[in-house]
């Protein structure tokens, strides 16, 4: 399942819809967001994430279907936040579901490595001055991407 | 012919505006529709120095600059990502 939206999610909804008899593991990535300086050293106020919709949804069943066939995973959620987000307030969710546990793990640490650098997702921050500056892409996201290159076919 | 073309992140900011309708008399080629851009608006150029962004043709990535492009295509710019 992949869903991008501009509401917000419940935790336990969601993984009522992973939830199967079949798995005896769970892995769970969420991302908030987190009271920040921004890179002009301002505090920022929330973020702002913009998103190429069409393309977004393309990119996140690659991934899902790189991770549900590389480690035999019995599902895979992946939901994206868009728009406007206060402090604290949830961005993105993967839980990923196995039968045992190492694999459910990697995956989803997979899942979100990718999706910071390979998913149509731009992301600013609010100032307190309403002003948007935008989020740089770390050079950490793409070295952590490489590990996975010898892993995923 | 007419294409449109999507901006997103900074470029979007750069323009002022997510998207263009183009007309063109004929097809042309990813790098002929480079040229022209820039000989409509020199912060194209600047857009096209910038070797972290990507584009994507009816949703597919570009490799090639003579791709063509035909009627009705989707042209978006990507500066690199920073969801999740």
């Amino acid at each position: 399942m992949i869903k991008i939206t501009n509401e917000s999610f419940d935790l336990e909804t969601e993984f009522k819809c992973v939830s199967s008899n079949t798995n005896g593991a769970y892995s769970f990535f969420l991302g908030t967001v987190r009271s920040d300086l921004s890179s002009s050293n301002k505090k920022i106020k929330g973020i702002y994430l913009e998103c190429y919709e069409e393309l977004a949804l393309v990119q996140l069943k690659k991934i899902r279907s790189k991770a549900l066939n590389n480690w035999k995973l019995n599902e895979c959620l992946i939901i994206h936040r868009i728009g406007k987000l206060d402090l604290g307030e949830k961005i993105v969710l993967v839980i990923t579901a196995s039968s045992h546990r190492a694999n459910a793990i990697k995956a989803c640490e997979f899942v979100i490595d990718s999706l910071k650098i390979d998913v149509a997702f731009w992301k600013f921050h609010l100032l307190d001055n309403d002003q948007k500056e935008m989020v740089l892409q770390k050079s950490l996201d793409n070295e952590k991407m490489l590990k996975w290159k010898d892993i995923i076919n | 012919m007419n294409i449109t073309l999507k901006y997103f992140s900074w470029i979007r900011v750069k323009l002022k505006k997510s998207h263009d309708l183009i007309e063109l008399k004929q097809n042309i080629s990813f790098k002929e529709l480079k040229n022209y851009l820039i000989s409509k608006d020199p912060v194209f150029k600047e857009i096209f120095e910038d070797k972290s962004v990507k584009y994507f043709l009816n949703l597919s990535e570009i490799d090639d600059e003579n791709q063509l492009i035909n009627n009705g295509d989707i042209l978006a710019f990507l500066p690199p990502v920073t969801g999740g």
